[in-house]
């Protein structure tokens, strides 16, 4: 019989058989192989069987049963082989992700990786993902990211440009992380900030999901009525996956994920990979939450230690100006009665002396000279009695305006106005009296010298949080970074200034007590000295 | 003429204040130490006495403290180096303070307003 298909011949011509493909060559040449790939689906082949029915060929009717048996064990060949496939993929696609998530100790970078596998073609290719996690607090679970398009023209083009790139899902998430983490945080405010549920709600399907450690695949939320329609509403969407993320028996977080675009269906197999990404990703995300709450609190630690290294530095400072002032007291004190006695006598001759005596010039020197090194015994005496405070509450403004009144003559000698500018509800300070007036009239006095022409001096109390600032401002020459730290440091000599403890005494005063005295000189001219003192105090 | 005693333990201190209150028109008896300004007050009857914080043995502090306790009706003032003795409670038993200085000018001052406050108070 000459058959229409060429599955009687060893070997074909290329026109013989439509169904041979290009790259297909090699089956012209195998019967075997062309009749099992070919040939059993060819409409040639079923013309050719009919015939052989027509002819009474003995086998005629059993073969169609064997290819028919034949063909459904192929498909589901072909079935195992592509769920296999997949599953390799997926296996793959987990191994990877879980690689980045066990060595990954950064928070965004475990959100991007876990939150771009979700909603990635190349991951489980769900169309958006919010990840909800359980507050420091451990009251409440609450919305904190959501990744997916909000629309159809934002998902085709987001689609689309990834369908352009090549780019593995490392790579996808890293991408993700530098150009999309901080809008994605802000794109879903909205949604986010109306998913917080307290963990103690049992019956919300949040915690119904934590509870039993199992995902809750949502459908037909809209319509069902065991089902709360309140996040459905919100999500927009009425199917939709819940996913509880537990680490070690933490509540971490619950994943909720949809097809909000194109509302493919969830299936079970969708349920299942997910559930085991699901472990992984609860992992990740409590150690990189553990790891970042480390970092803050060896950020504070840090800070912590700074501040006690400030202090300790503070303290070897204050004992090294204990012992400056010890040793200063015993010699000033060993200096003045003997100075006291020349200078005494010195006057007692200069009182009986006549008047046109030539030795009464020497006599004078000694007596000035004395004063003169009796007023640095007196400085040095206060620097060291400073060391040894008397504390009281006292009112700042009566304290100023005392202080001001008694250097009104000296003001007034130099040109200067001085305005007044006192809040009238200060707190009482707790402050050694004396000292402080004499911070206040040490800080005029200098003030003063910076202002040779004469000009306006301006002193202000004013409240600031929990201390009180005196404040003086002059508007003479700017002081240079020099001579600021001159100032401030005991026996620094510049040629501006000359030598003195004057303000460092200050300074050494007001730190010992916690308070500030802090130095800013404008550019354009003139200079603010401010004394900050701390309202409140336990340790003096 | 009012009788002043001068408690100080350096000798040339007590010398000057001797010849400088002298001139001033004041009778002035001196003491080097705690004990005998005590010797003294009870074998004489002083106006004031000038007494220094910084004394060997007894303080002045110590040594005003006893003379308002034995009911002595002398005023003192307390002269020193220490300006934060001002702060000492038993230093406010005093009737007048003085920083030490060559310069007697503030202590005569001060002997003339106790004094003349004295004088008052006798009066009424």
């Amino acid at each position: 019989m000459d058959w229409e298909c060429c599955w009687s011949r060893d070997h074909i011509e290329a026109d013989h058989c439509p169904y041979v493909g290009e790259g297909e060559e090699d089956l012209l040449s195998s019967q075997r192989r062309r009749i099992v790939e070919k040939c059993v689906e060819c409409p040639r082949f079923k013309n050719d069987l009919a015939r052989m029915k027509g002819a009474g060929y003995p086998l005629s009717d059993v073969l169609p049963f064997i290819l028919t048996e034949f063909q459904e064990q192929k498909a589901q060949m072909g079935a195992m082989l592509s769920f296999l496939n997949s599953r390799t993929r997926e296996i793959k696609f987990l191994r990877e992700v879980g690689l980045v998530l066990q060595t990954s100790i950064d928070l965004d970078e475990v959100l991007s990786i876990a939150m771009t596998a979700i909603t990635a073609g190349k991951g489980f290719g769900m169309n958006r993902a919010f990840l909800l996690m359980t507050d420091k607090e451990r009251r409440n679970i609450r919305g904190y990211l959501g990744v997916g398009p909000r629309d159809y023209e934002e998902a085709w083009r987001t689609w689309e440009d990834i369908s352009r790139s090549n780019f593995t899902l490392r790579q996808l998430a890293r991408d993700f992380q530098k150009t999309k983490l901080t809008s994605e945080k802000v794109k879903f405010h909205d949604i986010l900030q109306r998913l917080t549920v307290p963990l103690s709600d049992q019956g919300h399907i949040f915690n119904r999901a934590l509870r039993g450690k199992k995902p809750i695949l949502v459908e037909n939320a809209l319509n069902n009525p065991d089902l709360d329609r309140g996040l459905a509403r919100i999500l927009g969407v009425d199917t939709f996956l819940v996913m509880p993320l537990i680490s070690r028996n933490r509540r971490i977080g619950v994943i909720i994920a949809d097809n909000c675009i194109t509302h493919k269906p969830i299936t079970l197999q969708d349920m299942q990979s997910l559930e085991t990404f699901a472990f992984p990703v609860a992992f990740a995300l409590e150690r990189a939450s553990l790891y970042e709450r480390l970092q803050e609190e060896v950020a504070k630690q840090k800070a912590a230690n700074l501040k006690l290294r400030e202090q300790q530095e503070l303290i070897v400072k204050m004992e090294k100006m204990a012992l400056v002032g010890k040793i200063t007291s015993s010699i000033a004190h060993s200096i003045r009665n003997p100075l006291m006695v020349i200078g005494g006598f010195a006057r007692t001759l200069l009182k009986g002396s006549p008047a046109d005596d030539e030795k009464r010039s020497y006599l004078e020197s000694i007596v000035r000279e004395t004063r003169q090194l009796e007023e640095v015994l007196s400085e040095v005496l206060d620097y060291s009695e400073s060391l040894f405070p008397v504390t009281d509450y006292w009112d700042l403004n009566e304290l100023v305006a005392k202080a001001m009144g008694e250097l009104e003559g000296v003001m007034k000698g130099a040109g200067v106005a001085c305005r007044m500018e006192l809040a009238p509800d200060l707190p009482v300070v707790r402050i050694d009296y004396k000292q402080i007036s004499y911070c206040l009239k040490t800080i005029t006095t200098t003030a003063l010298s910076a202002m040779e022409l004469g000009g306006e001096l301006h002193v202000e109390s004013l409240k600031e949080g929990e201390a009180v600032l005196l404040r003086v401002t002059d508007d003479g020459k700017p002081l240079s970074e020099t001579a600021q730290v001159a100032l401030t440091t005991p026996f620094f000599q510049t040629q501006e200034l000359g030598e003195g403890v004057g303000l460092s005494l200050c300074k050494s005063i007001l730190e010992r007590q916690g308070n500030t005295l802090t130095i800013t000189s404008r550019p354009g001219g003139g200079n603010t000295y401010s004394i900050r003192l701390l309202t409140k105090k336990e340790n003096i | 003429m009012a009788k002043l005693l001068v408690v100080d333990d350096e000798a040339n201190i007590r010398l000057l204040y001797a010849a400088e209150l002298s001139d001033e028109g004041y009778d002035v008896v001196t003491a080097g130490s705690a004990l005998e300004a005590v010797e003294k007050l009870e074998s004489e009857s002083f106006d004031l006495a000038v007494i220094d914080i910084k004394l060997k043995n007894e303080s002045g502090i110590e040594l005003l403290q006893r003379i308002v306790k034995e009911r002595h009706t002398v005023p003192v003032i307390l002269c020193t180096a220490f300006s934060c003795y001002k702060d000492d409670f038993s230093a406010w038993l005093a009737d007048g303070y003085v920083v030490k200085s060559s310069d007697l000018q503030e202590l005569k001052d001060e002997i003339a307003r106790v004094l003349a406050k004295r004088q008052k108070a006798a009066y009424t």
